[in-house]
């Protein structure tokens, strides 16, 4: 299987650099709401442009925007 | 013909400066072979001749067979032209060395006294000198110095130090073990699936410092910042301002730091409570090499093998002691007061070191670490006889400052904090003042000592709170490492040795694994620390580097054999091996990936200006084969943008822009020129003045 993303070998839907990030960026949500009360769709759209957010973090961050904007 | 007294020493200069010390005259004869030089000198009316190695003459290589297989466990040591294609000129090297050694009746070891220059030293004796290794003898020093060269050649250490020796050999042999079969078997899997040769390394200490630095980049690359607030407040004090911070560091709602602005805007403040602490700050302790490094790139950014480099340079000229040490202690038997009073001839050191000559007794600071074979870093007390280039006076002024610095009294910084209370809410302002410069004034320019001073204040008293506001901030990603605090790392992980991890690093560099000052682990370096994790985990683990480092420390004090040593590493690496190669196919096709991607990767410039979509990259014509820069989008026919390139020598991307019109640099590298710098920007600005400069010339 390969990573959505990147094309690299995945276990699942993503790479593992990809999963470590997808995982960060679910469980950072809950202090964003908590500090801003900001939407998920809101929250994506904060940490794509954010200086700080990692590049895979970044990458997956716009994947998921695409993936909500799809449906 | 007379027999002579034949010394090896580890490098020319050394040599050179051997031979002056022993000579009665301190004119000593120098003589060169086929560009080989080495140096005659008369010692009490004994013919002596100082001849010296190249580093390491012999080496430890494949028993016999090729290059294509693995695992490969029988080796012996040879000397480094048979093993090594760049190095032709051991042979005539190791050619004038048995030949010198044919007159000689004593052999005396001289090289460095340490791991390597025992190593050195015994590898000669025994193999080019015949065997000459159970009846050498050895100088032991710790400087170049005239007096303790003379010294040390009147009181000979009987033989060799076997026990060093032994340890030199069993470090040898056990990261060729491990370098050679990992490194090959890694070339091989991604040869073997490719068919493309490309080389792959890793190693004992490359493996584990690789991961770390893996781990980090991935821990960035992944990281998701989460938004905190602070507060800053300034309060006005007899027409000065000041700035406060709020008594809680992270608020982690916004509405909450709003609240606290709104409440205490417009209001005055009260001293509520002033909090004074004398700290004591001890100086600091001598430097073995790795702090040597670490704050040679804290001043200087010199990364640490250059600061290696200049030490050892500045060894050689005799200006200060020998710098691949890891003692952090200074023995009263260095002379403390005929170093200072040697420092006290320079002007700029006259004062200083009078002030600590004056003391009736001089007791330096030290840390904890020992090292049998040589003190920590220390100034000779001599003055340079020549020039010293910039980074060697730099380094030498941080060694001999340094050195004073540890003979000084602590140092007393007062630290004031005023606590102020606004509307209920808390604010913090803190002071800093230096009561007792102590040792910081013997290291000035290099302390830190920034001071914050602060009004005469008193409890109960009103201050006026000028401004306040809310700041945003976000957590940030783990830093990157930089060469020194990789260093360092390397350090409290206990893996390689203080000669060897600044060279750890720099092949890390030069395989593509790590890129940039501020260290970012490269996909390459990423892919081949994950195939090493997921497919032989013991060979990226500290703790066997660790473990090994250990043994080998027992080795050195003779508490270990080093067959055991080599037994233990074939037995934990033979199943690893097997393991490796079960799954070569696998472990091939994934390094493949990643090096075609690094190869596709080294060859992108930046993004396209035309299209915006496309990416510039080195293509090649599919007519002529010539390369130019293209867009990505070009050979589909989306994006027309391309630029000429030199069709001679090496183009690759620089990685800075051109300061005339910020667009990215090339560097262009032809063999037996110098390598320069190309703007592609056919506007560019400095391109004009260029073709001014031919013009003019041309007038």
């Amino acid at each position: 299987m390969k990573c959505e993303i990147c094309s690299k070998k995945a276990m699942n839907e993503y790479c593992k650099l990809h999963e470590r990030a997808k995982e960060n960026i679910i469980g950072k949500y809950n202090l964003w709401k908590t500090a801003l009360n900001i939407s998920w769709k809101e929250y994506l759209n904060e940490i794509t442009k954010n200086p700080y957010t990692g590049s895979s973090a970044k990458e997956l961050a716009e994947h998921l925007k695409q993936g909500e904007q799809e449906h | 013909m007379e027999k002579h007294t034949l010394i090896i020493a580890e490098k020319p200069s050394a040599a050179q400066r051997l031979a002056e010390a022993l000579d009665h005259e301190g004119k000593p004869e120098e003589i060169r072979e086929k560009g080989v030089p080495y140096f005659v000198a008369h010692c009490r009316g004994k013919r002596l001749v100082v001849a010296p190695a190249l580093g390491h003459l012999y080496t430890v290589v494949q028993t016999q067979g090729r290059r294509n297989y693995y695992p490969v466990f029988d080796f012996k040591w040879a000397p480094r032209h048979v093993a090594e294609r760049g190095a032709k000129r051991i042979r005539i090297w190791t050619e004038l060395l048995s030949k010198l050694a044919q007159d000689a009746d004593h052999f005396i070891g001289a090289c460095d006294y340490d791991l390597e220059g025992s190593l050195i030293g015994y590898c000669i004796l025994k193999y080019v000198c015949g065997n000459k290794e159970a009846t050498a003898r050895r100088m032991k020093f710790s400087t170049l110095m005239k007096s303790e060269l003379e010294k040390s050649y009147q009181k000979l250490l009987p033989r060799l130090d076997f026990a060093l020796i032994e340890a030199g050999k069993t470090r040898h042999e056990v990261d060729w073990l491990y370098g050679m079969n990992l490194s090959r078997a890694l070339t091989l899997a991604a040869e073997r699936w490719s068919g493309r040769y490309a080389t792959l390394s890793t190693g004992r200490v490359q493996g584990p410092t690789l991961r770390f630095l893996a781990r980090r980049e991935s821990a960035i690359r992944c990281f998701v910042p989460t938004p905190y607030w602070g507060i800053k407040a300034t309060f006005e004090k007899y027409g000065c301002a000041y700035e406060a911070k709020y008594a809680r560091q992270k608020i982690e709602k916004r509405i909450e730091a709003d609240t606290v602005v709104k409440k205490c805007r417009g209001k005055i403040g009260e001293i509520e409570k002033i909090g004074v602490k004398n700290l004591r700050q001890k100086p600091p302790i001598p430097f073995d090499l790795g702090k040597l490094q670490t704050e040679a790139y804290r001043l200087f950014r010199y990364k640490p093998r250059r600061t290696a480099r200049v030490a050892e340079r500045l060894y050689l000229k005799t200006l200060i002691s020998y710098p691949r040490t890891s003692s952090q202690r200074l023995p009263s038997i260095i002379n403390y007061r005929r170093i200072l009073k040697g420092l006290s001839k320079k002007l700029v050191y006259g004062r200083l070191a009078s002030e600590l000559l004056k003391k009736e007794k001089l007791k330096p600071m030290e840390g904890k670490k020992e090292d049998s074979s040589h003190p920590a870093v220390y100034p000779t007390g001599n003055l340079p006889a020549r020039a010293l280039s910039e980074s060697e006076k730099k380094i030498w002024d941080l060694v001999v400052r340094r050195f004073m610095a540890v003979f000084g009294e602590s140092a007393i910084v007062q630290s004031t904090r005023v606590c102020i209370g606004v509307n209920g809410y808390h604010f913090y302002l803190r002071g800093r003042r230096v009561m007792k410069e102590g040792w910081m004034h013997f290291y000035i320019p290099y302390t830190r000592t920034e001071e914050l001073l602060l009004p005469s204040l008193k409890e109960g008293e009103k201050i006026k709170l000028t401004n306040i506001t809310r700041k945003d901030k976000f957590t940030k990603p783990p830093p990157r490492y930089n060469p020194s605090t990789l260093l360092n790392k390397m350090e409290d992980e206990g893996i390689g040795t203080k000669t060897t991890r600044a060279d750890i690093i720099e092949t890390l560099y030069n395989r593509g694994y790590i890129a940039d000052e501020r260290v970012r682990a490269t996909d390459l370096g990423i892919t081949v620390s994950e195939t090493l994790q997921e497919h032989c985990p013991e060979v990226v683990s500290v703790k066997l580097t660790r473990e090994l480092e250990e043994k080998m420390e027992f080795v050195k004090s003779g508490n270990e054999k080093r067959e055991n040593v080599l037994i233990d590493t074939v037995t934990q690496l033979r199943p690893l091996l097997e393991e490796f190669k079960r799954k070569e196919e696998t472990i091939g096709r994934t390094l493949s990936d990643a090096i075609r991607n690094a190869q596709v990767q080294e060859r992108v410039i930046g993004s396209c200006s035309s299209c915006s979509s496309g990416q510039l990259i080195i293509l090649h014509s599919r007519k002529t084969g010539k390369r130019f820069i293209g867009c990505s989008n070009y050979f589909k026919g989306l994006c027309r943008a391309s630029f000429p390139l030199p069709q001679r020598g090496t183009a690759k991307p620089l990685g800075r822009d051109c300061k005339s019109c910020r667009w990215p640099l090339m560097q262009i590298r032809m063999r037996g020129k110098r390598t320069w710098r190309l703007c592609f920007n056919p506007e560019c600005s400095s391109k004009e003045e260029g073709r001014k400069r031919v013009e003019m010339r041309n007038l």
